[in-house]
C-alpha cells in the first residue's frame, strides 16, 4: 500500500519532532494525520515514480511524527473527523479511484475535507526521514526492499519478510498486520520488512496519537474494499488492514491474538517496564527470531476456525483410550506441575490440570491456541527436550510458566507432551515425569493406538446434503471448569482446495458476524449462497454452523440438523474431553493460584531487562 | 534417538552459548545426526543426552535470543564445559560473547573449561568448504567441484533476519580471525581469575568449525569430551561411591567413537 518512493523536493517547513511533543499536541492536525495515513495506504500517483536520493544527515529516530503546525496552515481546525477523501489502496494508477472513507471514532460524528498538498509534503518528508533512519540502522537481512529497489536488483529469493513493499503484490495481500510501539517504532509486519515500513508505521502512530490527544480512540477506517482496524494495548499499537469481508469486531479479535502471542513470549509486565524505561526501545531486539511464531499465528487465524469460535477442538478418541492416557498423565507428577497436555497432530488429546490452580481461573482456549502455535512454530529440531519460559496471557499476563516440551515418537514427532511448571528449576524433575509417562504409554501400547486416530468425515453423520459443520456446546453449570470446545469434521470436497476452504470459512465468518452482531444479533440464519446453503443457529446450549449443498430445502435442512444433533449427542464422549481430569501437586492451595502468583510463578523477565 | 532419551543419570554437562544465528543448534545437529538441515531459532534451551562410550553426556543447546537472556545462568549451573560460539563472518557475535554471555557462566563449575568456537568457517576459509563428513557429503562434492563452492558462498550471503547483532550495523560482515578469538580466550581466563600458565592453552581451546560442511565439528566435541573426562570420572565416583577409577574403561571411551547415537 505504501509507496516509499516519493519525490523529496518540497520538504521545507515540516519537522519531525523527537522526542514527542507531549506538551501541546496540535489539535488541528488530526485531519492532516488522517490524510497522511490515507496517503500511505493509498498513495499518490504523482509522487510515486521518483526515488530521489536523500542528503545524508544524522538519522533522526522516527520515534514521533508529530507535525509542527506551521506547515499545516489552512488545515481544517476540527478534530471531529469522520470522513476523508483519499485514494483507493489497490490501484497503483489510482487517480480515478477516489473513494469516500469512513473513519470511525468513538463519540464523534462530523465531517471535514483535507488539503492534499500539505499532507503530501508531509508524507514525503517523513519518508525521507524514515529512509535515512533505515540506512543508518543497518537493515535486517542486509537488504531492505527499499534500498534494494534503488539498485534495481530484485532479490533472488523472497520470503515474506523480503517482499518489496512497493510492489502491487505486496498491496494485494488479503490481510496485513502491523505492530508498532507508541513511539511509532516498527515491531512487526506480516509482509515485508519492518524497516521498509517504518514510515507507514510512523504515520499510523501519528494518527492514533492525534485522535488520542482529543481524548478519543481511533478504532477503524473503512474504504471500499478495505477495513483498517486499530487496537492499542498498553505501549503497543496493532493495526490490521484487511480486504477480507470480516467485521471490525472479528479483525480486532485477531489483533488481540497477536498481542497475546507477543505477551506469551515477553509478558505484559516486562513490556510495560521496558517502555517505561525507554520510550523508543526497539522491541524487535527481543522479538528477533519470533517472527515465525507471529507469522504462523496469523496463518492459523486465517485457516482454523478455532480462533473465530474461541474454542478448542480435541482429537476424536474413544473415551476409554482418552481416559487411560489421562490417568497416565495424572500419575506422573512432581511439585509445582500445573498442566500436563498431550497433543497429537497439533490437536489436543488430553489435558490434566492442577486442582487449586484452576479453582479460581479456568484455562482459556486462547491460551491453548497460543501454546500450540508456539510449539508448532518453534520445534523443528525435535530430538531434544525443550525447557522454556512461557506466559499464558489470559491466565496471567504478567508471569511465566516453564514449559517442558518433548516429542514422544521421534523421529515422526507427531505426539507432543507439554508439561507446565511454575518452578524455573524443575527441569530434571519434570523430565522425570516424562519418562514415567513414556514408560506407562509403552506398556499400554498407547502410541500405536494414538497413531491410528484421525479426524472424522461428515459422511459418518449419515445426512446426505450436509457438507460440513461446526458445533460448539456451551458450558453447563456442573462442568464450569471445562474447557470451551467445538467439534468439526474434516473439510472435504468440494472444500478441498485452499481457496475453497477459505471461501467456506469466510461464509462461516459472515454467519458468525450476523449471529454476534452487537446491534442486531440473530438466533437463526438461513443463508442461501451461490454454491451452498448455510444455516447457523445459536441456543442457550450450543452454537451451530452448518453447510449444505445448494439444493437443500429449508425443511430438509431442519431435519438434517435434528439428525446431526442426535449424532453428536451419541458421539459426545468421543468428540469432546468430557471431564478434564485433575491432580494436586501443590500442598499449599494459595501458592500457585492466580492470586498467589508472586509466590511461585516467575514474574521476572528472563533477565533481558538487564540488557536495556 | 529414542533410546538415548531413556534417562540415565548424566555424568557431565556441556552448554552451548552464543548469539542467535551463530549456528549452535546446527553444530549439535551436525555432530549428533551427521546432517546439516534447516533450523528454527531455539526457544529457551534444549536438552540432549549423548552417549559417549560408557558415559552419558548432557548437552544444553541454549537460545541466543535476548528474550531468553537470564536463563543462561540456569542452564550453565554445574557445567563442566561451556562452548562459547560465534560466527566467523560476524564480528559482533564475538563481541556479544564477552558482553552478554560470559557473565552467565558464573554458575558453571569451578574447574569448568571454556572453548571458543568460530562457526560458519565455510564462509571464510576454503579448507572448511570441503565436507568433512565422509559418509554423506562426499558424493555430491564429487560431481560438482567448482560450482558447489560457488553456490555455497552465494546461498550463505543473505544474512538471516534481524539478529540483534546485525541491528548494530557497522560491524556486520567484518570477519573474526583466530587471533581475535585467542585474545578473547585470554580475557576470559582473566575474568575467571585463572592463570594462563596453569590453564588449557588458547590454541587448544579455540576452534573454527562449519556445521554446514562438518569441518572440525567432531574434533570439537570429542576434544571437549576428552577434556571433561576427569569431571565425568569424578561424578561417576561420587554417584557410585566407588573409590577407584577404571583406566581401561576411560581409554575405551576415548577410542570408541560415538557413531550415530
Ligand atoms: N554457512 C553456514 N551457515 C550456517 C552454519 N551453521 C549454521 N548456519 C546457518 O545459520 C543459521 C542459524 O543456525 P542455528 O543453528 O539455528 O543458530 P543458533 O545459534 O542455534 O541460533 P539460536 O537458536 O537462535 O540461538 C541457519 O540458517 C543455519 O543454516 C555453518 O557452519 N555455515
Ligand atoms: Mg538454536
Amino acid at each position: 500500500m505504501e509507496r516509499d518512493n516519493h519525490q523529496v523536493g518540497e520538504t521545507e517547513g515540516v519537522k519531525i519532532c523527537d522526542p514527542p511533543c507531549e506538551s501541546n499536541p496540535p489539535a488541528d492536525t488530526l485531519a492532516t494525520s488522517l490524510s497522511l495515513l490515507g496517503n500511505h495506504m493509498f498513495p499518490y500517483p504523482l509522487e510515486r515514480k521518483h526515488r530521489s536520493a536523500v542528503e545524508e544527515e544524522p538519522a533522526d529516530s522516527l520515534s514521533d511524527v508529530t507535525a509542527e503546525e506551521e506547515s499545516l496552515d489552512g488545515e481544517p481546525h476540527s478534530h471531529q473527523v469522520t470522513t476523508l477523501e483519499t485514494e483507493e489502496t489497490e490501484s497503483s494508477e489510482c487517480q480515478n479511484n477516489v473513494s469516500t472513507q469512513q473513519l470511525d471514532i468513538e463519540n464523534e460524528d462530523t465531517a471535514t475535507d483535507n488539503e492534499r498538498s500539505d499532507s503530501g509534503e508531509f508524507v514525503v518528508t517523513m519518508l525521507a526521514k524514515a529512509k535515512l533512519e533505515e540506512q543508518g540502522l543497518g537493515v535486517k537481512g542486509g537488504s531492505s526492499p527499499l534500498l534494494e529497489a534503488e539498485t534495481q536488483e530484485p532479490p533472488a529469493f523472497m520470503s515474506h519478510r523480503d517482499e518489496d513493499v512497493t510492489a502491487d503484490s505486496w498491496r494485494q495481500h488479503r490481510k496485513h498486520v502491523f505492530v508498532l510501539s507508541e513511539a511509532g517504532k516498527p515491531i512487526y509486519s506480516r509482509y515485508g520488512s519492518e524497516e521498509a515500513l517504518s514510515s507507514t508505521m510512523g504515520v499510523m502512530m501519528a494518527l492514533v496519537s492525534f485522535v488520542q490527544s482529543g481524548d478519543n480512540i481511533i478504532r477503524s477506517i473503512y474504504s471500499d474494499g478495505h477495513t483498517v482496524v486499530f487496537l492499542q494495548k498498553g505501549p503497543l499499537v496493532l493495526v490490521c488492514v484487511s480486504s477480507s469481508r470480516q467485521t471490525e469486531q472479528q479483525l480486532r479479535g485477531e489483533l488481540l491474538y497477536v498481542y497475546y502471542q507477543i505477551i506469551s513470549m515477553l509478558t505484559q509486565a516486562s513490556i510495560s517496564r521496558i517502555f517505561e524505561h525507554k520510550k523508543n526501545y526497539d522491541l524487535r531486539r527481543l522479538l528477533a527470531g519470533s517472527e515465525k511464531i507471529l507469522d504462523g499465528l496469523l496463518n492459523l487465524v486465517d485457516s482454523d476456525p478455532c480462533f473465530l469460535l474461541a474454542a478448542v477442538q480435541c482429537l476424536p478418541l474413544a473415551s476409554s483410550l482418552r481416559d487411560n492416557i489421562s490417568q497416565i498423565l495424572q500419575k506422573a507428577i512432581t511439585p509445582n506441575l500445573v498442566f500436563s497436555i498431550l497433543i497429537a497432530n497439533n490437536q489436543l488429546l488430553t489435558i490434566v490440570q492442577e486442582k487449586t490452580v484452576i479453582e479460581d481461573s479456568r484455562l482459556e482456549p486462547a491460551d491453548i491456541h497460543l501454546l500450540l502455535n508456539l510449539i508448532g512454530a518453534s520445534s523443528a529440531f525435535q530430538a531434544g527436550e525443550i525447557w522454556t519460559p512461557i506466559c499464558l496471557p489470559l491466565f496471567n499476563p504478567d508471569c511465566y510458566f516453564y514449559a517442558y516440551i518433548s516429542y514422544l515418537d521421534p523421529p515422526e514427532c507427531t505426539v507432543c507432551l507439554l508439561l507446565l511448571s511454575t518452578d524455573k528449576e524443575a527441569f530434571y524433575a519434570v523430565a522425570e515425569c516424562k519418562r514415567k509417562i513414556e514408560e506407562a504409554m509403552m506398556a499400554q501400547n498407547s502410541l500405536s493406538l494414538i497413531a491410528k486416530v484421525q479426524s472424522y468425515s461428515v459422511s459418518q453423520v449419515g445426512v446426505s446434503d450436509l457438507r460440513h459443520f461446526m458445533y460448539k456446546p456451551f458450558d453447563v453449570p456442573d462442568t464450569y471448569q471445562q474447557l470451551t470446545q467445538f467439534t468439526s469434521p474434516e473439510m472435504e470436497a468440494p472444500y478441498s482446495s485452499e481457496e475453497e476452504k477459505m471461501r467456506l470459512l469466510d461464509l462461516y465468518r459472515y454467519m458468525h458476524s450476523r449471529i454476534h452482531s452487537t446491534s442486531r444479533p440473530l438466533k437463526l440464519i438461513y443463508h442461501v449462497a451461490e454454491n451452498e446453503t448455510l444455516l447457523a443457529w445459536v441456543t442457550s446450549k450450543f452454537e451451530l454452523y452448518t453447510c449444505f449443498s445448494p439444493l437443500v430445502t429449508k425443511a430438509c435442512a431442519i431435519t438434517a440438523i435434528t439428525k446431526l444433533l442426535r449424532w453428536i449427542k451419541k458421539e459426545e464422549d468421543r468428540l469432546f474431553i468430557r471431564y478434564p481430569p485433575k491432580y494436586s501437586t501443590t500442598p499449599n492451595p494459595s501458592k500457585s493460584s492466580r492470586g498467589g502468583k508472586s509466590d511461585q510463578q516467575d514474574s521476572t523477565d528472563n533477565g533481558f531487562l538487564s540488557l536495556l | 534417538m529414542p533410546e538415548v532419551s531413556k534417562m540415565k543419570k548424566p555424568d557431565v554437562k556441556l552448554v552451548l552459548l552464543g548469539d542467535m544465528n551463530v549456528g549452535k543448534t546446527s553444530l549439535l545437529h551436525r555432530y549428533t545426526e551427521r546432517k546439516f538441515k534447516d533450523t528454527v531459532s531455539t526457544v529457551g534451551g534444549a536438552f540432549f543426552l549423548k552417549q559417549w562410550g560408557p558415559y552419558n553426556i548432557s548437552i544444553w543447546d541454549t537460545a541466543g535470543r535476548e528474550q531468553f537472556h537470564g536463563l543462561g545462568s540456569m542452564y550453565c549451573r554445574g557445567a563442566a564445559a561451556v562452548i562459547l560460539t560465534y560466527d566467523v563472518s560476524n564480528w559482533q557475535s564475538l563481541a556479544e560473547l564477552e558482553e552478554r554471555f560470559l557473565s552467565l557462566t558464573d554458575t558453571a563449575n569451578q574447574d569448568c573449561i571454556y572453548a571458543l568456537v568460530g562457526n560458519k568457517a565455510d564462509l571464510t576459509d576454503p579448507r572448511a568448504q570441503l565436507s568433512q563428513d565422509s559418509d554423506e557429503a562426499s558424493k555430491d562434492r564429487m560431481d560438482c567441484g567448482e560450482e558447489r563452492t560457488e553456490t555455497q558462498v552465494l546461498s550463505a550471503c543473505p544474512t538471516p533476519p534481524a539478529s540483534p547483532a546485525s541491528l548494530s550495523g557497522i560491524t556486520l560482515g567484518k570477519q573474526v580471525t583466530p587471533e581475535d578469538a585467542m585474545a578473547l580466550y585470554g580475557r576470559i581466563l582473566r575474568y575467571k581469575g585463572l592463570e594462563e600458565k596453569s590453564s588449557l592453552p588458547a590454541e587448544k581451546m579455540c576452534f573454527e568449525t562449519s556445521a554446514k560442511t562438518g569441518y572440525n565439528v567432531d574434533n570439537l566435541f570429542e576434544a571437549l569430551f576428552d577434556l571433561v573426562l576427569p569431571s565425568i570420572l569424578r561424578n561417576k565416583n561420587e554417584n557410585q561411591q566407588s573409590p577407584t577409577v577404571d583406566l581401561e574403561e576411560c581409554r575405551g571411551a576415548k577410542r570408541g567413537r560415538p557413531g550415530c547415537c
